[in-house]
């Protein structure tokens, strides 16, 4: 039996946490929670985990972006797959998102809510490009 | 607003008529500076920003025309008074258009300047209580969108998401009659938050955040834009999307993404009533004064009694066998946009024939 990889996801809904971790654990994931941004860049460190999953509009403005900054500054964060989530005006023509210069690298912008099967499939590209 | 001193700016090349001001609006209690040449009132408003300003029409050196044209750019809410020393009627009204509020005309008595300038400052009260009521509005309506879009999306997504889970995690353990009324429920959720999508865009438009910053822009490249958006749409309804707009088509001017969103939005409603093997047909022309795009379908068309109605916001087009729901703000949405750009937008239609949805732009 191969090692389940491990999956992180930092939303500050508890409910969304809930029905995504079914979806992943589903997709044959070993799945980490945290409600905050805090506790997620922690468990980032103690898990380390093979993809993270991020919410852009916790709390407060802006903790999403911090969150992705801190796990790309570590050694262990710099190379991994980030999956940011956002809920925010970005529907249709809308999803011209494009990062500003020197904003650390997110692989996939992805909108809530995210079809069952478009993410497991997304999350499986994402890490088997990063392992090559 | 603090109870200081009005500060009062005279600017004129005569000193006995600068000295005379002074001592006149002094008596009455107000702060005066006096300038002798645009250059040094301009220094002088800049830095101490005066509630208001008595400005020499002619003077030596910057004319009183280009100083009110600057000081009404650079400092908020300052009222602005010629003194004129001619009575010409043209000066004045050039001066009122470049943003002066009133004028002087030279020989004045005291009276005569204190009773301008109670107005003037009177006037400016007025124009910074409505501009605060307007900033209050603004920002109630803006803080009720945020809420609206966090506070009703955020518990909609959930339940979306946890559809998916349930999905994925029973899928084939479900029976179809469960399947149904799972997927009954996906598609009742799917147009609750779509309502919220386009009453989210309908209010912005309305606060003023849409179609604001127009730019010049080619019709064609936003016809080609959307059509792109929209072809996957077509495509899985076995539907032909036509385009025929000439590249070198006037510039409109115009706010791109909402545009976008008024072409996506028509099409997708096309799409919507027009049968499989049907075409739907988006034609640009321009003339001197307006550039025309028609949007026709070959669909079902919609019953002349109805037709004046489909503007109106959560007024749908009924049919016998009801299969389409839409938000019943879609072309809602498209009306106000197409306003703030002082266009037109019409529908004519033939039951059994199709539909055209035209717009009108001017150049």
């Amino acid at each position: 039996m191969t090692v389940k990889k491990k999956i992180l996801l930092i939303d500050d809904d508890k409910d969304f946490l809930f029905a995504t971790k079914l979806i992943l654990e589903k997709g044959g994931y070993e799945v980490f929670l945290a409600e905050d941004g805090k506790t997620g860049v922690e468990m980032w460190k103690s898990v380390s985990p093979d993809l993270a999953i991020i919410d852009m509009m916790m709390e407060t403005w802006g903790e999403g972006f911090s969150v992705l900054e801190k796990i790309r500054g570590m050694d262990t964060g710099k190379d991994k797959p980030l999956i940011m989530l956002t809920a925010v005006d970005l529907q249709g023509p809308y999803q011209s998102f494009e990062a500003p210069p020197n904003y650390p690298k997110v692989n996939r912008v992805l909108h809530k809510p995210v079809k069952a099967d478009e993410l497991l499939n997304i999350i499986s590209q994402e890490i088997s490009a990063g392992q090559k | 607003m603090n109870d200081r001193a009005p500060l009062i700016l005279v600017i004129d090349d005569e000193e006995p008529l600068r000295d005379g001001c002074k001592q006149t609006l002094e008596r009455s209690g107000y702060v005066v500076m006096t300038a002798g040449n645009g250059d040094e009132g301009i220094n002088l408003a800049r830095e101490h920003k005066p509630d208001l300003a008595f400005i020499d029409l002619k003077m030596p050196g910057m004319s009183g025309m280009e100083i009110i044209d600057i000081l009404y750019r650079d400092i908020p809410d300052i009222v602005l008074i010629m003194i004129t020393g001619y009575a010409a009627i043209d000066s004045a009204v050039e001066a009122i258009k470049k943003g002066a509020y009133d004028y002087l005309p030279k020989p004045f008595s005291p009276d005569q300047l204190r009773t301008v300038t109670r107005r003037g400052l009177d006037y400016r009260g007025l124009k910074i209580e409505a501009r605060h009521l307007r900033e209050d509005k603004e920002r109630m309506e803006k803080a009720f969108i945020t809420f609206v879009s966090h506070e009703m999306r955020s518990p909609l997504v959930v339940v979306q998401q946890s559809i998916e889970s349930i999905k994925i995690m029973a899928g084939d353990r479900l029976g179809a009659d469960v399947k149904e009324v799972i997927e009954r429920c996906e598609t009742r959720v799917q147009r609750l938050q779509e309502m919220i999508e386009h009453w989210l865009d309908i209010s912005r438009v309305e606060g003023g955040n849409i179609a604001q910053n127009k730019v010049p822009l080619s019709l064609a490249g936003i016809i080609a834009k959307s059509a792109e958006e929209m072809a996957p749409v077509c495509q899985a309804k076995g539907i032909t999307l036509e385009i025929h707009a000439p590249d070198d088509l006037k510039k409109i001017n115009g706010d791109e993404e909402s545009l976008v969103r008024v072409f996506t939005n028509i099409i997708g409603n096309a799409t919507k009533y027009t049968p499989e093997g049907g075409k739907i047909t988006v034609s640009a022309r321009a003339d001197e004064h307006y550039a025309n795009v028609a949007i026709s379908d070959t669909g079902k068309g919609i019953p002349p009694d109805k037709l004046p109605f489909i503007f109106d916001p959560f007024y749908r087009v009924k049919g016998k066998q009801e299969v389409h729901q839409g938000s019943g703000l879609g072309l809602t949405f498209c009306k106000r946009i197409m306003d703030a750009h002082n266009g037109k937008i019409e529908a004519l239609s033939k039951e059994g024939e199709g539909t055209t949805i035209m717009l009108k732009f001017p150049f």
